[in-house]
């Protein structure tokens, strides 16, 4: 048992640590917005090119593909000083989400032209997976995809894509044959985003900024199928595994509770002192607990996928699951400790701690990016612990049963 | 980073449960828990002649030289299998005490003896007063005064929760030598012989059958010899030994909700209620996936705690976040196993979801409860240093875009867009 990091890592996070105290401007708020301004988006960007430039967005990805060909357990410390800082990379989906996918399964020819760039901040990608009839039920995605020629022509919607910056690529799924069970006739493709007949619509969240995209005959090559056809919704799995060892959560949660203990400082309530109050020091200390759980159980995770080779699958832990659950208390407790000036937006007059108690709590509405607490319930309970499920042949027969009454 | 045991460590949990399924039955627990003494002799004969008294002390002193991680594992094998006895009271509380603090005299005469099984101590720090609040485990809770009377001194006054005062041989007391403006400054141990003179003790009748009582020291007398430690200095060993038990009470609750779990996952799965396994509900499944919610944070904190202490690195804090999280979550899995196992698991003769709940509750208390941990959390983040903040040039973008809903690179997106597909 070791809770420390070696030499390498620790020199490697004191690194990608200078890097954004001498790139960040002084007077950085992070977090806090939630509708960027051009600006604002136009900076993340160059940033994001100078941390590419420099290996710190992919550092676990061969040096060929644009990494620094490092371990999972470096990448997860360079993942927690970006998080840190509350890094909004508009790339965030391509380097975490489509690019691992593509790195595993992915022609050499694939790999050549799509990583680099993720890896360098230059391109911005949007995971398409979500439609209005594939939610929680992920493997009942209808975007059909059919083959004609050296191509597939798509139709079909996806929505509720979470949109971090103008897209160059999506990474979509789509159904490529009818079959029982649904998950065994799906494939992912590789989309340029511009492809005529692809259409975007705003569909902007209380959180994240989303859109909806509409496919009407849009030709897709061949060569843009990622791996095995019919098999995308496994090849998807993996996207998963990797989403699971992060690292990032705590350290943002960490530098979050330190400016709110800063801001505590400063802050004086009827003569006295916020930090004294008796209900905020409820929230500190909540928050220092969670923060230091969500480490250790990202750590672990991340830990245990490193070792993946030798250790397996890992243990059913319920981390991911913690994060989720005591995101919206965490919102609550913060918002309820300003009382009316809890609702205030940042730029109001009267305006406190920069309004990011009303940014936190609409965000904390949702939390269902990645599947949503229920879900997560489900899927912990039964492939976690095991528990028993209604076989999936009955679904349509209850439905039936149901809607007969 | 490493989140392996050793395999010393595999070995010791492994030959811990197999040791305790056989040797600490229900049947054992329950008679311990309806008996007089808090403990069986037998039972603790046998662990003693396993190494489990000396494990943590050095091999100088008849014991094993193991460490805190080590007695985690131990003590985690104890809460599964409702170990009761007074191992924390005279390993870790008074033990570790003197091995800290005693003098070469007390370790080499008390600690052989303990690790044999043929002494055993109770710690008895909290008052009546205190007893309400976070005085039962801060300096300030301790007013029992020790007067110097020529070479002796004479103790007065009386502690309350003492545990395993009706076994012990002899009582750690902490006692006020002195008044002034740091409470930690002025409390001196003693190791006070359980069958002096002045000493009445009376049980205590708790939810968990575990043999607390008041202990009144009615002008005790006793020799300046049995000090533990410097005079007014009793209370950095007391505390550093208080941590330790924290983080078992820890492991202890750990062990007990890893077991919970695997119980109320098995009932789950093969009760049946509407021709369907229970388990097959997810309201059930949420009890079940929250339990291994608690176990999952309880059980890194509280290693991390054990591995701080055992590298001799700062700790408060680690400690503090284990038992703040540890004591309500367990609060919260022993109900869950409640909820899954419904009547069968609220009866009080057979069946062991309220042995786990009942003894859960001391555990929870014992050492101070969530909110005292929480304060203490607070205090370390209190000592934060101010925050580093970036030293880039001062850019001043960052008020929130008038129209925030829709970022303002959407427009420019549309008509690149557009553009594209030649439209």
């Amino acid at each position: 048992m070791d809770f420390r990091f070696s030499e390498e890592q620790e020199k490697l996070r004191e690194e990608v640590h200078q890097f954004f105290m001498e790139n960040l401007p002084s007077d950085y708020l992070p977090r806090g917005t939630r509708g960027q301004t051009l600006e604002q988006y136009k900076f993340w960007m160059d940033l994001q090119r100078k941390a590419g430039a420099k290996g710190y967005l992919t550092p676990g990805w061969s040096k060929e593909s644009g990494g620094l060909g490092l371990s999972d357990m470096e990448q997860g410390v360079v993942m927690e000083e970006t998080s840190y800082w509350g890094a909004a990379w508009p790339g965030s989906q391509g380097i975490r989400v489509c690019g691992p996918p593509v790195h595993v399964f992915g022609t050499d020819e694939q790999k050549r032209k799509f990583l680099p760039p993720i890896a360098k901040g230059e391109v911005i990608w949007y995971q398409g997976f979500t439609e209005p009839d594939a939610g929680s039920d992920e493997a009942n995605v209808s975007l059909r995809a059919v083959e004609e020629g050296d191509h597939y022509i798509l139709n079909g919607q996806k929505t509720f894509i979470t949109a971090p910056g103008p897209a160059d690529y999506l990474y979509t799924l789509a159904r490529t044959q009818d079959v029982i069970p649904k998950h065994r006739g799906i494939s992912l493709f590789l989309i340029d985003a511009h492809s005529p007949g692809i259409t975007y619509r705003p569909l902007p969240t209380m959180g994240i900024f989303t859109v909806e995209i509409f496919f009407d005959n849009v030709k897709v090559p061949k060569d843009r199928l990622l791996g095995e056809l019919n098999r995308g919704f496994y090849h998807a799995m993996v996207t998963f595994e990797f989403e699971r060892s992060t690292t990032g959560a705590a350290a943002g949660a960490r530098r979050t509770l330190q400016e709110l203990i800063q801001f505590c400082r400063e802050e004086k309530r009827n003569g006295k002192s916020l930090l004294e109050d008796p209900s905020m020091r409820d929230h500190l200390a909540d928050r220092a607990i969670e923060m230091e759980l969500t480490w250790l159980q990202g750590w672990f995770a991340a830990w245990h996928f490193s070792q993946r080779d030798k250790l397996g699958s890992p243990p059913p832990e319920a981390g991911g699951l913690h994060n989720k659950v005591v995101s919206a208390d965490r919102a609550k407790q913060l918002i309820d400790s300003m009382g009316l000036y809890g609702q205030l937006r940042r730029g109001s007059k009267y305006c406190r701690y920069e309004g990011r108690a009303a940014v936190s709590w609409e965000a904390s509405r949702s939390t269902h990016p990645a599947g949503t607490i229920e879900v997560n319930k489900i899927v912990l309970a039964g492939r976690g612990l095991g528990l028993p499920r209604i076989p999936a042949k009955f679904n349509k027969e209850i439905r039936e049963a149901v809607e007969e009454r | 980073m490493d989140f392996t045991f050793t395999e010393e460590q595999e070995m010791l949990r492994t030959s811990a449960r197999d040791f305790l399924e056989t040797e600490c039955t229900e049947r054992v627990v329950r008679d311990i828990m309806d008996g007089d003494l808090g403990y069986s002799p037998e039972l603790w004969k046998k662990i003693a002649d396993l190494g489990w008294l000396g494990l943590i002390f050095p091999e100088e002193y008849g014991g094993a030289g193991m460490s805190v991680i080590d007695l985690a594992v131990l003590y985690e094998e104890f809460g599964r299998a409702l170990f009761i006895g007074p191992h924390l009271s005279t390993v870790v509380l008074g033990g570790m005490t003197i091995l800290e603090a005693g003098a070469e005299e007390q370790k080499k005469d008390i600690l052989p003896r303990i690790a044999q099984g043929e002494r055993i101590l109770s710690l008895a720090l909290t008052e009546p007063e205190g007893s309400w609040d976070s005085r039962a485990w801060d300096p300030e809770g301790v007013t029992v005064k020790a007067t110097a009377d020529g070479d002796s001194f004479v103790i007065d006054g009386t502690k309350l929760f003492v545990h395993d005062a009706i076994c012990a041989d002899a009582f750690l007391v902490a006692t006020r030598t002195k008044e002034g403006a740091d409470p930690a400054d002025g409390i001196t141990l003693f190791l006070v012989d359980a069958k002096s003179p002045g000493i009445t003790i009376t049980p205590l009748r708790t939810i968990a059958d575990d043999k607390q009582a008041e202990v009144v020291f009615d002008k005790v007398k006793v020799p300046k010899a049995s000090m533990v430690g410097k005079l007014d200095g009793g209370w950095a060993p007391l505390h550093r030994s208080m941590q330790v038990g924290r983080v078992m009470l820890c492991a202890q609750m750990l062990g007990a909700e890893q077991r919970l779990l695997e119980m109320s996952v098995d009932y789950a799965k093969t009760r049946i209620q509407f021709d369907m396994p229970i388990g097959i509900n997810q309201y059930i499944q949420e009890h079940c996936v929250l339990l291994l919610r608690e176990v999952s944070g309880a059980r890194w904190s509280t290693y991390l705690a054990a591995w701080k202490i055992t590298e001799g690195e700062p700790s408060d804090f680690e400690v503090a976040v284990a038992k703040a999280w540890g004591s309500d979550a367990h609060e919260r899995a022993c109900w869950r196993a409640h909820q899954v196992h419904a009547g069968v698991g609220y009866t009080v003769f057979d069946g062991v979801i309220p042995l786990y709940s009942r003894r859960g509750k001391t555990f929870q208390l014992y050492l101070g409860d969530t909110a005292y941990h929480k304060e203490k959390v607070v205090k370390e983040l209190e000592n934060w240093p101010a925050l580093e903040e970036p030293k880039g040039k001062p850019l001043g973008i960052w008020e929130e875009a008038p129209e925030f809903w829709v970022p303002e690179w959407w427009p420019e997106f549309e008509a690149t867009n557009k553009a594209a597909q030649g439209g």
